[in-house]
């Protein structure tokens, strides 16, 4: 039902290799490159596949070992739409940005094992926010910035124009921003609740002149007839607690959907560097962010919504979750919006 | 680097054991308590550390007159201390010269360092020279970008802030040069194409440039050029310049050309340098206006 971090899933012939083709071309050697993976000299071989764990730890050892602030944004440029046979293929003759979008957040075990995009409809916004699908904390700036890139270049080509995207990070203010203004785009906002692009509805049905609405649906039958990869167990639990959202479950009764004890449900989650507390606050924290944004929900009405008793209690545990009060966040969310 | 200088390296550790055998059987070992453990400390650790600075001076530079008159200063220091130290341990009879004439390396050693240190102010004059485009008084080696060989963001925001605490008032243009479709390049001919672009264009830009000018490469295919001096009026012309030039550079990929423009956009460096470059790099993104072509110009 859902996929370890320890089990081969992915390609090693696809997004691995190019990290390997990048380290080479920065004079990286392959000792220093594939050190803690476990990966021998055959990895590379036919049908050969990584688990995210070993991923993870190559893309660790390239950033340590290239030592320079561009790393995540020259591997992101590459990864998208990928030579994933089918998938790519579909990706590569979307007509538009809603199709392009919607195969990437329906393949994205494929596209992007890593980080999952979650697209949502705020208003006149579309909002695609990346969240973590292998509990790599100490990663995630690092992905983030991989995956932004690789939407952003894939889009700016395939459209043949710059998209007018708006970003958000769950970080301070890095010291190389310079990186995230010339591969990104000028519009950058640190300290958010969220790691999110967002872009005009407007955007979403231009049609992009190398698409091709038949190819890419034939690809699309091609892709669902092949064996798929199931999504990760932080992945499976964020879009099951956003469905129960409004009367949030215990842990008894996740696990129980899941099939596994508590103990064992504890366990599996300790193993991706989480507990079940975190998960669910940080999925009714984007929920609440969420409902202030598209809905324009009023403290009363989330903490109503998300089965709070009131207000006063929604907006202290608000503040635990995000370190910030709902009022002070749905100003600055307005602020650059509107911006 | 230490492969190119193999035989010195040979001879310089060959030299150690025969110091050794040499005093050994010319000398009478002393006994322990006549063993002067300061002298022993002092010269032993002086042996040490000179050995240290000849293999550090081997490996960072290539061969040549400088390196050798370095590397054979500190080598002919190590030997010297190496001698003196062994006479702690053996009595060499005072009549005899060799044992003086091993020590007299140390002062000899020191001369040719001293001559070396001589050349090389020289060399780095030269090298000065060759850098000033790209460094301009200040130098971090950390801060360079190693396939462009030229400075980076974070040394060009220390540089605007010098400027700026050096000259307060003084005009100081800065110009973001962006290549069209360099992400083209990169998804048609690869990134290793895409480097030797940035270096070709790295290039160009250094030649079409005042002694006075830093050109820095800001991140991806966007450069930075600081202008100390020059007002805007002054710096458009030069940034219309520097696009025009390498407009009519000649590119090949392998077999085919390609060809290569520039987007610019100006400003003065008067404010926060992290927010100045942030409103330049917005205004050198603005896509170029239909009919100017590469000029978009930009009033901050």
């Amino acid at each position: 039902m859902f996929l370890h971090a320890s089990l081969p899933s992915i390609a090693a012939r696809h997004q691995p290799a190019l990290v390997l083709d990048y380290a080479r071309s920065r004079d990286v050697s392959d000792t220093a490159l594939l050190r803690g993976t476990g990966l021998d000299a055959a990895w590379q071989a036919a049908g050969a596949r990584l688990s995210a764990s070993q991923y993870l730890q190559l893309l660790a050892n390239a950033a340590r070992s290239v030592d320079a602030c561009d790393t995540s944004f020259m591997l992101g440029q590459q990864l998208l739409p990928g030579r994933d046979g089918a998938v790519s293929h579909a990706l590569l003759q979307a007509p538009s940005l809603r199709q392009a979008l919607a195969i990437l957040c329906s393949w994205h075990t494929r596209l992007c094992p890593l980080l999952q995009p979650r697209l949502r409809e705020s208003g006149t916004m579309q909002v695609l926010y990346w969240t973590d699908a292998y509990g790599a904390p100490s990663q995630l700036p690092f992905l983030v910035e991989m995956h932004m890139t690789a939407l952003v270049a894939m889009c700016r080509w395939l459209s043949g124009e710059h998209l007018p995207w708006r970003f958000c990070f769950n970080r301070a203010r890095p010291r190389h921003v310079e990186q995230h203004e010339v591969h990104l785009g000028p519009s950058l906002r640190f300290d958010c609740q969220l790691d999110a692009m967002l872009i005009d509805t407007a955007w979403l049905d231009r049609p992009w002149p190398r698409g091709n609405a038949h190819a890419c649906a034939l690809a699309l039958r091609e892709t669902a007839q092949e064996p798929s990869i199931a999504p990760s167990l932080s992945s499976c639990l964020y879009d099951f607690l956003l469905q129960h959202i409004r009367c949030p479950p215990t842990l008894e009764r996740t696990a129980l959907h899941f099939g596994v004890s508590p103990a064992t449900f504890k366990r599996h989650l300790a193993r991706h560097g989480t507990h079940f507390q975190a998960e669910l606050d940080q999925v009714r924290a984007h929920q609440a962010i969420y409902l202030f944004q598209a809905h324009g929900f009023d403290n009363d009405a989330v903490a109503d919504y998300l089965g709070f008793h009131d207000a006063t209690n929604f907006r202290r545990s608000f503040k635990r979750w995000t370190g910030q009060t709902p009022q002070l966040l749905r100003h600055a969310l307005a602020l650059f919006v509107a911006a | 680097m230490l492969q190119l200088h193999r035989n010195s390296l040979v001879v310089a550790i060959m030299a150690l054991p025969v110091f050794f055998l040499l005093y050994s059987t010319l000398g009478v070992p002393k006994p322990l308590v006549a063993w002067k453990w300061m002298d022993i400390v002092c010269e032993g650790g002086t042996a040490v550390m000179a050995g240290i600075w000849f293999l550090f001076t081997l490996s960072s530079r290539p061969r040549g007159l400088v390196t050798r008159l370095l590397a054979g200063g500190l080598c002919a220091i190590m030997l010297g201390s190496w001698a003196d130290c062994l006479d702690e341990f053996f009595a060499v009879d005072k009549r005899d010269l060799w044992d003086n004439w091993l020590e007299a390396l140390i002062p000899f050693g020191m001369l040719l360092v001293t001559v070396g240190m001589y050349y090389w102010r020289h060399e780095q004059f030269r090298l000065n020279e060759h850098l000033q485009k790209r460094e301009r008084l200040f130098r971090d080696h950390r801060a360079f970008d190693r396939i462009t060989q030229l400075a980076d963001a974070s040394y060009l925001r220390t540089q605007i802030r010098l400027e700026q605490e050096r000259r307060p008032g003084l005009d100081c243009a800065l110009v973001l040069l962006d290549i069209d479709r360099f992400h083209l390049i990169n998804r048609e001919h690869g990134h290793a194409e895409g480097d030797r672009v940035l270096q070709a264009v790295g290039h160009m830009l250094l030649l079409n440039l005042r002694n006075d000018d830093l050109l820095c490469r800001y991140a991806g295919d966007r450069f930075a050029v600081l202008m100390p001096g020059v007002s805007r009026e002054a710096a458009l012309p030069v940034a219309r310049h520097l696009c025009q030039m390498v407009g009519q550079m000649r590119y090949f990929a392998r077999d085919k050309e390609i060809a290569l423009s520039l987007r610019h956009a100006c400003s003065m460096t008067d404010g926060v340098p992290e927010v100045v470059l942030a409103e330049l790099s917005r205004a050198v993104e603005t896509p170029p206006r239909a009919a100017a072509g590469t000029a978009t110009v930009a009033a901050a």
